[in-house]
């Protein structure tokens, strides 16, 4: 059988470099995610996981390095541009739309950059019709796999911490995404629906999208990681299977010493 | 006060009304929808009267009074289109570097600066519109089917504003429950999370921007040629803040409510006080207008950031969903918090919902 | 150089040092709390009439500054503490923020209004003879007025630098990450902040009226812009920065004045508060949401 690892990378990130002012968030990380791979990425508070995802996912420019995703050049693309190339991502303070709906929540997401055009609200009004049809059917559909229908009405602020999190995961999965950058994405949300989370992340990997997740929860990573990364201070102190990589003895030092 | 005055007096009113309407649903596109604090607003709308003032003014001569650049005659349809764009080429410019991304309290504080340096500006080179003076004798439109000077004229001209109010209405409508106003209100909430879904951000903004300084324009342009005049005393940056004001009161992002709130503010706040006795010095009426707006709209983000109408809730059955069945506790889950309890259980979920 | 061009740059000196003792203050308030305070105007005008009102009751001369100082607290503490604290509280963005302290300036500039009668005071101080100094021309008071802003400058350096508290409130302004991972208390150090910025401004109002011997209800708001282009410039928290700044502005709009009139002066120091905001776009540098931490 053929390991996700072995097909050529989706992602490729190679000696990024991301400073604010005088501090080096990342400082030459290199690392790769292959479609239907997921990779995890562990380390301390501060290591620069939340960096090297921003810049990933084009919120921050890096300061060197590159970023290739399907072998094209996008360290420059800004973020509306690769989310255009199949990149989407979740933010470590969940980022829903508080004054939307989930419903609308998730039709901003699958209209995507047509939502966005002034054109195709209005001369192209009849095309518009056609794709927002299309995304309420998806929308509809998530909503009953994630089982948020009775919540579909309800104001994206008025929802736990765990639902904005299904709705940011949701919003993801609107898009057919090739890339999905999760910043730390079971963080307050109750055991029983992170468990649901899991299986969703897996599901999502096994239909062919590489997954980059930052985690904090080990036994998350161990589950759900095929590959897992390991930084502190900015840098790649670990990397291989999740047995490997603890170990290590660099790892044992950053988590102990 | 006579029957005529009253009379004149409520027609002003009602133009007035309905040229504050148009102001305040542009700024609400820009803010309300757009989230941008556009604390230079009145510029946009002293843009357009300015040029629909040169534009009929005719060129000027010795015998004018006054200085002013580019004088001619156009009609007045040609005017006031030229007015809105006047706003929109404006907005344009400025828009360029002010829809940039960066904080919002930096950017509503070089919105209100640039207000203050375009001011200033207009005050001090009285060549372009004749300085702290302004323009006058600019002419009623529409002499020819009504005689300008009776207040038969004031009421086609009020009926005129409102229907371009109308107009206006639809269009604002319209655009802000399209796919578009939806993107809008999507950055407005989250704007690294929009662009992260494909929006381009910067792009929306700068077209609401434009979009809202079209109307700014259209609003100076109705205006002036019912004012016959416009100096830099009317587009104080105060201006803008009652139109804020209205929008905080009535409705952020509820183009109805903005109505009610302008009514509140610019009718009942404003043009009334006038009506009454005139009492201590000149201007002390105006100086206590101004203090009770600043406690209203300390008061208004205090009590009720979202106005009084808020925002209308865009429900899925609109597009074509099964409306959600009655029998099942959540679905008013949000109009009654008290119920949210118990589903929130079965999905498991923690976290508090309080954050804004 | 040409004697004019001298010349100004000696008015921008005296300008400058008026804009330095507010824009220092400005400059701790902002860089420890995040709010962009817009009331802080007020409380420089609040200064010079408590300078005007002391005048009217006989207390003249260099005695109004600790007037201005005493009123220039109060006003901050209860702006800030009072009102603009409270909103916080209620988590508002930084536009609601914002927008609150543009509604308390507003409330407070038109109640002196409207209790003044809409005048400009004036306000006698013997300026004192005239000082040549490498051609740039110096009254007394204007000598004593460039005094106070350096001594306000050593003074706070050496609060800053050398006092426990100092040391404390420079490591939160310059890195509120950091100190507040360190454990700093940040709201005792907030609170001394408020104190000296109000202290501040309420002396930077008192050498305005005594440099320009007129005041209105106005006065600290039309010169708000050029204290918030210096702190910005100088970067917020820096009171080294502040100076400067103060000092490039100062000179910068002296010399349009005598090129271009006052009002382009005008026009040149708000555009200078403009740029300063663009090329400081704040917070964006975090790429992810802009959210800017406020301590009140
Ligand atoms: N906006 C910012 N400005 C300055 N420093 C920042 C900013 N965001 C993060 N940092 C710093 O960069 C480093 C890495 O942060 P981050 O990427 O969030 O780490 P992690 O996600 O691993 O906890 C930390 O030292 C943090 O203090
Ligand atoms: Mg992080």
């Amino acid at each position: 059988m053929l390991a996700p690892g072995d097909l050529r990378p989706l992602v490729e990130v190679c000696d990024l470099v991301v400073s604010y002012g005088a501090v080096r968030a990342v400082d030459g990380v290199t690392i790769s995610v292959a479609p239907g791979e997921v990779l995890g990425i562990v380390g301390p508070n501060g290591a620069g996981k939340s960096s090297l995802l921003a810049a990933v996912g084009g919120q921050l420019r890096p300061t060197s390095g590159q970023i290739r995703l399907d072998g094209v050049d996008v360290t420059k693309l800004p973020p509306h541009r690769r989310a255009r190339r199949g990149v989407v991502r979740t933010f470590q303070d969940t980022s829903e739309f508080g004054r939307l709906t989930v419903f609308e929540n998730l039709l901003v997401a699958g209209l995507g950059m047509h939502g966005a055009s002034l054109y195709a609200a209005t001369v192209g009004a009849r095309a518009q019709a056609r794709r927002t049809a299309t995304a309420a059917e998806r929308a509809a559909e998530l909503l009953a796999r994630f089982e948020l229908e009775p919540m579909r009405d309800t104001y994206a602020m008025e929802l736990s911490g765990g639902q904005r999190r299904l709705v940011e995961v949701m919003r993801g999965l609107m898009r057919e995404p090739k890339l999905m950058l999760l910043d730390e994405p079971t963080v307050g949300v109750a055991p029983h629906l992170s468990e649901q989370l899991r299986r969703e992340y897996r599901r999502i990997a096994a239909s062919g999208v590489a997954v980059l997740m930052i985690e904090h929860v080990l036994e998350v990573v161990e589950e759900v990681s095929d590959r897992v990364v390991v930084m502190d201070n900015g840098s790649v102190i670990a990397e291989g299977t999740y047995d490997q990589v603890m170990q290590s003895q660099a790892v044992r030092e950053a988590y102990l010493g | 006060m006579s029957f005529s005055s009253l009379d004149f007096y409520l027609a002003t009113v009602v133009v007035i009304f309905g040229v504050d309407v148009l102001s305040a649903w542009g700024l609400n596109l820009q803010y309300g929808y757009a989230g941008i604090p556009n604390f230079s607003f009145i510029v946009f709308q002293a843009a357009g009267a300015y040029t629909a003032a040169i534009l009929t003014l005719g060129p000027m001569t010795a015998t004018s009074g006054q200085t002013y650049v580019a004088g001619t005659h156009v009609p007045f349809p040609v005017a006031l289109l030229a007015a809105v764009a006047a706003g929109a080429a404006l907005s344009a410019v400025i828009g360029v570097f002010a829809m940039k991304r960066m904080r919002a309290d930096y950017q509503a504080a070089i919105l209100l600066i640039l207000a203050l340096i375009l001011n200033q500006f207009i005050v001090t080179d009285t060549s372009l519109f004749n300085g702290t003076s302004g323009l006058a004798n600019v002419s009623r439109p529409l002499g020819s089917l009504v005689n300008p000077s009776t207040t038969g004229w004031q009421w086609a001209y009020a009926a005129l504003v409102w229907a371009i109010c109308a107009v206006v209405l639809f269009a604002v409508q319209r655009l802000s429950r399209s796919s578009w106003g939806r993107a809008l209100r999507a950055q407005r909430d989250h704007d690294a999370a929009a662009a992260a879904l494909g929006c381009n951000v910067v792009a929306l903004k700068m077209q609401v921007f434009v979009i809202g300084g079209a109307i700014a324009g259209l609003s100076g342009g109705l205006l002036v040629f019912y004012l016959q005049a416009f100096n830099t005393a009317s587009w104080g940056y105060e201006e803008t803040l009652a139109i804020f004001v209205s929008i905080l009161i009535g409705g952020v992002a509820n183009n109805w409510g903005v109505i009610l709130g302008t009514f509140l503010v610019q009718i009942v706040f404003v043009e009334v006080p006038n009506l009454l006795p005139q009492f201590g010095y000149i201007g002390l009426v105006d100086a206590l207008e101004w203090v009770v707006i600043g406690l209203l709209w300390m008061a208004a983000i205090a009590l009720r950031p979202q106005g009084v109408i808020p925002e209308r809730r865009v429900r899925a059955e609109r597009f074509g969903l099964p409306a959600l069945r009655r029998a099942l506790p959540a679905a008013t889950a949000a109009a009654a918090p008290g119920q949210q309890g118990a589903h929130e259980e079965r999905l498991g979920a923690t976290g508090g919902a309080s954050r804004r | 150089m040409s004697s004019v061009v001298v010349e100004s740059i000696g008015f921008g000196i005296v300008d400058a040092s008026i804009i330095s003792i507010g824009a220092m203050g400005f400059s701790l308030q902002f860089g420890l709390t995040n709010v962009f305070n817009i009331a802080y105007g007020t409380v420089l005008t609040l200064g010079a009439f408590a300078a005007y009102l002391a005048e009217q009751w006989g207390v003249v001369g260099w005695y109004d500054v600790l007037i201005g100082a005493g009123v220039g607290v109060i006003a901050t503490w209860l702006i800030g503490k009072g009102i603009l604290a409270t909103f916080a509280r209620r988590n508002l963005g930084l536009f609601e923020l914002i927008t609150v302290s543009l509604a308390v300036e507003l409330v407070v500039q038109y109640s002196v209004d409207a209790a003044d009668g809409e005048q400009l005071f004036s306000y006698s101080f013997d300026q004192g003879r005239a000082l040549r100094f490498l051609g740039m021309v110096f009254t007394v008071t204007e000598v004593e007025i460039i005094g106070v802003a350096v001594g306000a400058f050593v003074l706070l350096e050496c609060l800053l630098r050398l006092t426990k508290t100092g040391k404390a409130l420079r490591a939160v302004a310059e890195e509120p990450r950091l100190a507040r991972a360190c454990g700093i208390p940040t709201s005792r150090i907030v609170n001394v902040a408020w104190v000296l910025s109000g202290a501040l401004a309420g002396v930077a109002g008192v050498v305005y009226i005594i440099n320009s011997l007129t005041v209105s209800a106005f006065t600290g708001t039309d010169f708000l812009p050029l204290l918030l282009a210096a702190a910005i410039l100088g970067r917020a928290g820096s009171v080294s920065g502040a100076v400067v700044a103060s000092l490039a502005i100062g000179i910068a709009t002296q010399l349009v004045a005598a090129v271009g009139g006052t009002g382009y002066s005008t026009i040149a120091g708000f555009g200078i508060l403009v740029l300063v905001l663009l090329a400081r776009p704040g917070g964006v540098t975090s790429g992810l949401a802009l959210k800017t931490e406020v301590t009140l």
